[in-house]
């Protein structure tokens, strides 16, 4: 059981397609299959439909039709363990609990033994070192943020579904975490899908990165980054990075170009 | 409406120095007016209160007590009928309708039938106490459970948890600070229930109090009580506004926002429910209780009073004249109040020195139980129409004038500085930006404040003027024709709770123009 616990488990959408009530169709009909362990990057320009598809896979927004599969389970089982979190886009942490509390609530809400060593290291990792006891409210933005970020990891999650988690943290701060946060997630072997707008950051952080056309959404370009890891501000300026960063950019104003007239399903 | 926070040091001894003043004007007032049986000193009230202070004590023990049991019991009211409306989400419209309804009910009425069923003794104060709060408790409430972006919610689902975790984790929490600032209101309403029924026929308490001097036209005695009630009712307020600042410091921006206003066809489904619901209480309490067919009047008694009893004309004419007396004061009185307090709190954001003492001012006077000083004001101005008109508006005035006030304080910063960066003046920014900042708070006032002003129309017209609707009541209540009686009761619930309503329908009208993120 607990083996089979910390296998990070395949993601696998079949024809999922999202239209809201009000007729926007967000996300046209996927088919898509996230490895076990590995981190997908999701980049789009904004409004594509990168949290509707997350909050899918999360099995919080249901698909209008299609399927969707993780570890060989619908999304309601994983819901149901408590395994994976989200960091939402925006942080919604509870403003009447200090930072500690906020992440001690993930765990007591995913019925994991309460464990203050583990919060305390988390939120040393994530930088928020003396702000254990602090509200919500006295934090900076990407205070917030970094504290949402630790909730997620709290409950080691064997799926993570990170919502530009770094979007209002500063650039020594992201680059630190990008540093870090790969480590954890790789030493627990968690399947991560990470939405963000930084190219840079993709390539930095991911093994694969997807760039989605603007709404509805639909895969433009697959790209495998094969850099080796552990990865290092510094790889930024290899010839390697910037050729990956480059096929981005093209796959992404490619995806704007082909948009007028719609893309048809794939 | 926001919990008040207390004044800094500056503006409290500030406070004190106004206090000081006003008693001073008032002591040199009664003494310029001795003989006009209209005004007492503040001394005169001291020195009665020094010659009777265990009269006294024992009604105001005796009155606390049964607001005490009415405010608890009202709010335990309110958080039952709360906690229906979220697990059954469909039954909300249902809810708040026919609590409103029953909110509506004028005490002037209900007080008399409740004497009869309970006889003597506290019950009738302590129904009359919980039927003033749970309302005002219940809207708070209501918006407060629902006070918690989407993000939060999602949060504990996707930890798999459900409904009851949503309930524990984050809608009871983020309640909290709506639900004492309701009970900070409830507060002083408890006590004015509590007094208005020992209006009728209790045997002790501030009411008894208040009737005998009126009857004996005791001008110290009057002011005396009525200083005394304000004092309990402002120090009511003021503790729970303590309360509520160590329990919960994140006091909600807006507290009276309206409850989702249906759209019309929908609106008018959940009115025949309500209408429905209200008839089938109705007959179900007739029952349950067993009551005397005497007094205990059903629907088709009522509808048969109305329509087709040999003197059903009489009664349709008897009610016509009241109910037109009844309006030529209530609605000069609601237009003036309301006209008042939006006026005074727009005035006030041009001269923005003076805005801090008034809204203290106001939020302390807006707790004072204004209907137990009506006897004040029939002294003062007579018992013609200046009198009742006047009660009426300041009814509405003080609600209308802290919603107002907060709501201009509401206008967003940032917009502020965009004006800013225009060079807007004053006016500009009144205009353009706060008073449309403003109108969600006029309007959730104005639409509270309509049984309020029913509420102190009836019972001046009651206790002092003799015309009326209010009048019509006591007296068939007196004659014992219940026939009469619950035909006026049920014309008087009916016109608040449409005169709510319609409120209510301008109030979405306009939200939906200027604050459209308060109609989710
Ligand atoms: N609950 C909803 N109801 C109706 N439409 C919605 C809802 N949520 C999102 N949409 C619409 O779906 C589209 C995609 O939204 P989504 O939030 O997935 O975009 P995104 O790619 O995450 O954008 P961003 O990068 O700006 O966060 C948008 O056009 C949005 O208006
Ligand atoms: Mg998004």
């Amino acid at each position: 059981m607990a083996a089979e616990r910390t296998d990070p488990p395949a993601v696998i959408c079949r024809a999922v397609a999202k239209t809201f009530a009000g007729g926007t169709e967000a996300v046209r009909p996927l088919d898509l299959r996230l490895e076990p362990g590995q981190t997908t990057a999701l980049v789009g320009p904004s409004g594509c439909g990168k949290s509707t598809l997350l909050r899918m896979i999360a099995g919080l927004e249901p698909p209008t039709s299609g399927s969707i599969e993780i570890g060989g389970a619908p999304p309601a089982e994983t819901l149901r363990r408590a395994d994976l979190s989200v960091a939402f886009q925006d942080p919604s942490l509870l403003p009447w609990r200090s930072v500690r509390g906020n992440i001690a609530l993930a765990l007591s809400l995913a019925r994991r033994p309460a464990d203050a060593r583990a919060i305390d290291e988390l939120i040393a990792l994530v930088g928020l070192e003396g702000f254990g006891d602090t509200r919500p409210a006295q934090l900076s933005g990407g205070m917030r943020q970094r504290a949402a970020i630790a909730r997620a990891l709290v409950t080691e999650p064997r799926l993570l579904l990170l919502d530009e988690p770094f979007g209002a943290v500063d650039e020594l701060t992201r680059q630190q975490l990008a540093q870090d946060l790969p480590r954890l997630w790789e030493a627990r072997g968690t399947t991560t899908v990470l939405v963000t707008h930084s190219v840079t950051e993709a390539v930095m952080l991911s093994d694969r990165i997807l760039v989605l056309s603007p709404r509805p959404a639909a895969i433009v370009a697959d790209i495998a980054i094969d850099l080796p890891r552990p990865r290092a501000p510094g790889d930024a300026r290899t010839d390697a990075f910037a050729a990956l960063t480059d096929a981005v950019h093209e796959a992404l104003s490619q995806g704007m170009a082909r948009a007028e007239p719609p893309l048809a399903a794939q | 409406m926001t919990t008040l926070a207390l004044p800094a040091p500056g503006p409290r001894l500030r406070g004190l120095v106004l206090t000081l003043l006003a008693l001073a004007g008032w002591e040199l007032a009664a003494r310029a007016l001795t003989g006009a049986f209209v005004l007492a000193a503040p001394s005169q009230v001291l020195g009665w209160l020094a010659a009777n202070p265990g009269l006294m004590a024992r009604a105001l023990r005796e009155t606390l007590t049964n607001a005490a049991a009415g405010f608890v019991l009202g709010n335990l009211a309110a958080l039952a009928l709360a906690a229906l409306a979220l697990l059954w989400p469909r039954a909300q419209a249902l809810v708040t309708g026919v609590a409103l309804v029953v909110f509506c009910l004028p005490l002037v009425a209900t007080g008399p039938i409740l004497r009869v069923i309970f006889g003597p003794g506290a019950g009738p104060q302590i129904v009359l106490a919980a039927l003033a709060v749970y309302y005002t408790t219940l809207i708070p409430l209501l918006v407060g459970l629902r006070a918690a972006p989407a993000s939060w919610f999602d949060l504990v689902h996707s930890y798999g948890r459900g409904r009851w975790s949503a309930l524990v984790h984050v809608r009871a929490r983020a309640a909290l600070p709506y639900l004492v600032a309701g009970l900070q209101i409830a507060a002083p309403a408890a006590f004015l229930g509590a007094i208005v029924g020992e209006f009728t026929g209790a045997e002790r308490g501030m009411g008894v109090l208040t009737i005998r001097a009126l009857r004996g036209l005791d001008v110290p005695m009057t002011w005396a009580l009525a200083t005394v009630a304000t004092a309990v009712a402002m120090l009511a307020y003021v503790a729970l506004g303590a309360l509520a600042r160590r329990l919960a410091p994140d006091a909600p921006p807006l507290l009276l926002s309206p409850p989702p206003a249906p759209a019309r066809r929908q609106g008018l489904r959940a009115a025949a429910l309500v209408c429905a619901a209200t008839l089938a209480l109705w007959w179900g309490a007739i029952a349950a209780f067993d009551l005397n067919p005497f007094f205990a009047k059903s629907p088709t008694d009522v509808a048969a009073a109305l329509l087709t009893d040999a003197d059903a004309g009489a009664t349709r004419a008897k009610l016509g004249v009241a109910l037109a007396e009844t309006a030529a004061f209530l609605l000069p009185g609601y237009l003036a109040g309301l006209a008042a307090g939006a006026g005074l709190a727009m005035a006030l954001v041009l001269a923005p020195q003076v805005a801090g003492p008034v809204m203290s001012a106001a939020i302390a006077l807006r707790s004072v139980p204004i209907v137990t000083t009506a006897p004040l004001i029939v002294l003062a101005l007579g018992r013609g129409a200046a009198g009742t008109v006047t009660l009426v508006a300041v009814m509405v005035f003080f609600p209308t004038l802290v919603a107002c006030l907060h709501g201009l304080r509401q206008t967003p910063g940032q917009v502020m500085d965009v004006m800013d960066s225009f060079a807007a003046t004053r006016l500009t920014r009144l205009l353009r930006v706060r008073i449309p900042a403003m109108l969600p708070a006029f309007f959730a006032a104005a639409r509270m404040a309509v049984p309020a002003a029913v509420l102190a129309v009836t019972v001046v017209e009651w206790l002092a003027t003799g015309r009326g609707l209010g009048s019509l009541m006591a007296l068939s209540a007196s004659l014992s024709d219940y026939d009469l009686l619950w035909s006026a009761v049920v014309l008087t619930t009916t016109l608040s709770a449409l005169c709510h309503a319609a409120v209510a329908r301008i109030e979405a009208r306009v939200l939906r123009r200027y604050a459209p993120e308060q109609l989710t």
